[in-house]
């Protein structure tokens, strides 16, 4: 790939992308969320269409690629989210889009035997003991992977890019991923890899290329580099503005809220622990699926927690459901507000007042008249303080531009006036400008002596405003920083770092 | 200035939702008065259309609050047949009349508090748990009858449904009353509110503390407890309860529900609609039978009848 550029409407994506992959490496592509490295791997496999540049396959140049073209030049990508179809046998996902046929009087049918004797060939190769005939629904993560992987093989190709392939998968099941991947070297495959984890990329890349901001950073020969390095590489953007008080301390200031051994059933959190002085903003790092989105649904009561327990102001309270997380005096401003923040068929005011008027019901939320008074006013407040932009707070949330619906759903948590307010990402989809807003109200909720939790994937983000940060790594907080001793590159090592170095 | 014809625009298509059913409505009753003057211009005829139409308003007034969670209540018809049997039995059995009232409707809401107990305990979508139960019910009421109809109420029941009160029968007011009350508790309870939320963002409303379980349940009761009031009025029309009575009812309960407005998506729709909904498949049968449009001819123009309404609904709707 050569000097490739996307734009999408308002956003450069990826700027001036230069990129090569050579048979029989391991070429691992490194960067941040947002850093661009889904869009590039969108352009390789034809869903997106780049603004400029050119992508030269075997000497051959295209302006861009079809999905088709890139099927056909031997790409194939491997998501994250795998794209089995699990109601189908292995063989049948191996050849799903050509399936080879054999005539049977005047019909064509698909010819089984065929399948099964090429598919069993495959498998071989990826190492995957198992009849082609097996649904795809009884097979492991790790299995349905290889299965992906032996997919790719089915249909020839000679580039193969894997996006986070480990991020589910256990550590046996990485090694023999890795034996894998190493096998298909050997065959003169080209692989892209993309991964967070530093450890893996030192052990089975070749040569990494580091993304930062959709610009391109360089490309190294691993062997050339230590992880440190990779970490400079990521990360060394400008310091964004403070919001810290910086003479403030904490240590003597009274606990206002308290996390006490809390755990998932699921594994997903691990007997994590923690206190918020008042006034402290206290941020949570740690890449996606390390726990802490997962940390924050338990505690709210939204998903199931084996064991914990939490007190606010020194009080043990129980969180058995959001209802009961709201009665106590927590809110949570949501990662994915349109799923699960935001009601289409209400408008404005509506969508505010709902949990104001949930928190001041009786009887599980049941009970209770609607007060319109108390509703325009929620909404008046609310939409000065946020500075929503509509005509009128009768206004359907609906025909809200996507920065002033995620204002709305902001809204919606702060009407609740709770002593605990969890922002789980708390500027996805907003626009730069309003960013600041934002992080001004946070710092003024913790000063007025609300509790302020904040998940964030951007790490700019929680060293402006956090007071605190811990970072999280599968499951657990491995790591504290106090906002003076936290940069991008403590983070990102304690957030990435391999369990065994540590020792 | 661009804001102004934003709202402009919005007011057409929400004078559309507000106002679209009553104009139908308005539309088909000039029709039948330009067609038979002579009949229509008489107080019988509301009279009997709002008779008519009453037990229908009734069953989708409950089922209006199944679709409005996003869900369905199949099960009507037979609730209505199960609780007015069980109604008649008590009364032909020597039980006061308001007594065996008061426990016919609270066979509708245990019949109803099944239904939401099973939705929320296997987590199967409500059209697949009131499709069965539609048919257990039914079969419930068989065995309880022996499959034969039960009739011989006491006189005081019989009068007092066969009332009219200026001209509006008993049938009428009682759906009238309900309509109201539910009317109330769509606008101005938090309960009502919570209702729309959840037909809304199932998973927003989760978040945002409103317990699914509990308001789900709520809304199969209410669907029983109107399918059981319905099961009283059909009673005192009829002067029988029959086994069979009310197969089919939950197709023009769903029909009225959404001629009037409501969402099959959830969280819309409005009870003022769902009474207009009613009133308009009542107007359309009476207005077939006026015209002596034969029983088996009746059924395809009332089906053409139930998708066109609402083709013509989205259209409008669709158009800003």
């Amino acid at each position: 790939m050569k000097n490739v550029v996307k734009k999408f409407p308002g956003v450069t994506a990826l700027n001036g992308i230069s990129f090569d992959i050579r048979p029989g490496e391991v070429h691992v592509l490194l960067g941040e969320n947002g850093a661009g490295k889904s869009t590039l791997m969108k352009i390789l496999s034809g869903v997106h269409k780049p603004t400029s540049g050119e992508i030269i396959i075997d000497g051959k140049a295209f302006s861009h690629l079809t999905p088709h073209d890139s099927y056909k030049n031997g790409i194939s990508v491997i998501y994250q989210e795998l794209s089995v179809i699990n109601e189908l046998s292995i063989g049948e996902n191996l050849f799903i889009g050509r399936l080879p046929t054999k005539k049977l009087g005047p019909f064509e049918t698909v010819d089984h035997s065929e399948i099964n004797r090429r598919a069993k060939e495959i498998l071989k190769t990826v190492g995957l003991n198992r009849d082609p005939k097996t649904a795809v629904e009884e097979l492991s993560i790790s299995e349905k992977q290889q299965v992906e992987i032996a997919k790719a093989l089915a249909a020839d190709s000679k580039v193969i890019i894997m996006d986070e392939p480990t991020a589910s998968l256990t550590n046996s099941e990485v090694d023999s991923l890795f034996k894998i991947i190493r096998r298909l070297k050997k065959d003169g495959k080209g692989i892209v890899f993309i991964s967070h984890k530093l450890g893996e990329i030192m052990e089975i890349g070749d040569r990494v290329t580091v993304l930062k901001d959709g610009g391109y950073v360089g490309t190294k020969n691993i062997s050339d580099i230590t992880q440190d390095d990779l970490v400079t590489m990521m990360v060394g953007r400008q310091i964004s503005k403070n919001y810290q008080h910086d003479t403030l301390s904490f240590e003597n200031e009274p606990v206002i809220f308290e996390v006490m051994n809390l755990s998932r059933k699921d594994n997903k959190v691990r007997d994590v622990s923690f206190k918020l002085h008042k006034g402290e903003i206290l941020g949570f790092s740690g890449l996606v699926g390390s726990g802490r989105s997962e940390m924050m649904n338990a505690i709210f009561g939204a998903q199931p927690k084996s064991s914990g327990r939490i007190f606010i102001d020194g009080e043990e309270i129980k969180t058995s459901s959001p209802y009961s997380a709201i009665k106590n005096g927590l809110a949570m401003v949501t990662e994915n507000r349109r799923e699960t923040g935001f009601f289409h068929n209400f408008d404005i005011a509506e969508n505010i007042s709902v949990l104001p008027f949930v928190k001041n019901s009786g009887a599980g939320g049941i009970s209770g008249l609607v007060n319109r008074k108390d509703e325009a006013r929620w909404a008046d407040e609310q939409r000065e303080r946020l500075n929503i932009k509509c005509y009128s707070p009768k206004q359907l949330v609906s025909e809200l531009s996507g920065g002033n619906q995620q204002k709305v759903i902001l809204g919606k948590w702060l009407a609740a006036d709770s002593k605990i307010i969890i922002f789980d990402e708390p500027t996805k989809g907003i626009d730069v400008g309003s960013k600041s807003e934002i992080y001004s109200l946070m710092r003024r909720l913790a000063d007025e002596g609300k509790g302020v939790l904040v998940v964030s994937s951007e790490l700019p983000e929680l060293l402006s405003v956090c007071d605190t940060i811990a970072v999280f790594r599968e499951g657990k907080i491995v790591k504290t920083f106090s906002h003076r001793e936290a940069t991008e590159e403590n983070i990102i090592h304690a957030s990435t770092a391999q369990e065994s170095e540590e020792a | 200035m661009p804001t102004k014809l934003k709202e402009k625009e919005l007011s057409f298509s929400q004078a559309w939702q507000r106002y679209g059913t009553l104009g139908i409505l308005v539309l088909l009753l000039v029709i039948l008065a330009v067609l038979r003057p002579s009949f229509f211009f008489k107080t019988s005829t509301i009279t009997q259309i709002l008779s008519q139409s009453s037990v229908n308003i009734l069953i989708a007034l409950g089922e209006f609050f199944a679709i409005l969670i996003a869900g369905i209540d199949l099960s009507v018809g037979s609730v209505v047949a199960l609780s007015g049997m069980f109604m008649a039995k008590l009364m032909v059995s020597g039980t006061a009349p308001i007594v065996a009232v008061l426990l016919g409707i609270f066979m509708g809401a245990l019949l109803g508090f099944i239904n939401g107990i099973l939705v929320n305990s296997t987590g199967l979508h409500p059209f697949i748990i009131t499709l069965g139960t539609q048919a257990i019910f039914r079969g419930v009421t068989l065995i309880i009858s022996d499959s034969s109809a039960v009739f011989g109420f006491p006189a005081s029941f019989s009068r007092f449904m066969a009332q009219r009160i200026l001209y509006v029968p008993v049938a009428a007011i009682i759906a009238i009353a309900a309509a109201l009350i539910l009317a109330f508790l769509t606008r101005q309870t938090k309960l009502g509110r919570n209702i729309y939320a959840l037909g809304g963002n199932r998973e927003s409303a989760w978040y945002s503390g409103i317990n699914i379980k509990l308001h789900t349940l709520i809304v199969f009761v209410i669907s029983g407890i109107c399918a059981g009031i319905a099961g009283v009025v059909l009673l005192g029309r009829v002067g029988s309860a029959e086994p069979a009575a009310a197969t089919g009812f939950e197709t023009y309960a769903i029909a009225a529900a959404i001629i009037g407005g409501t969402s099959f998506f959830g969280g819309k729709g409005k009870i003022f609609g769902v009474v207009m909904g009613g009133l308009i498949i009542g107007v359309i049968n009476f207005g077939m039978n006026l015209l002596s449009v034969s029983s088996t001819l009746q059924q395809v123009v009332m089906g053409a009848l139930i998708i066109g309404s609402v083709t013509l609904d989205r259209f409008v709707a669709g158009r800003k």
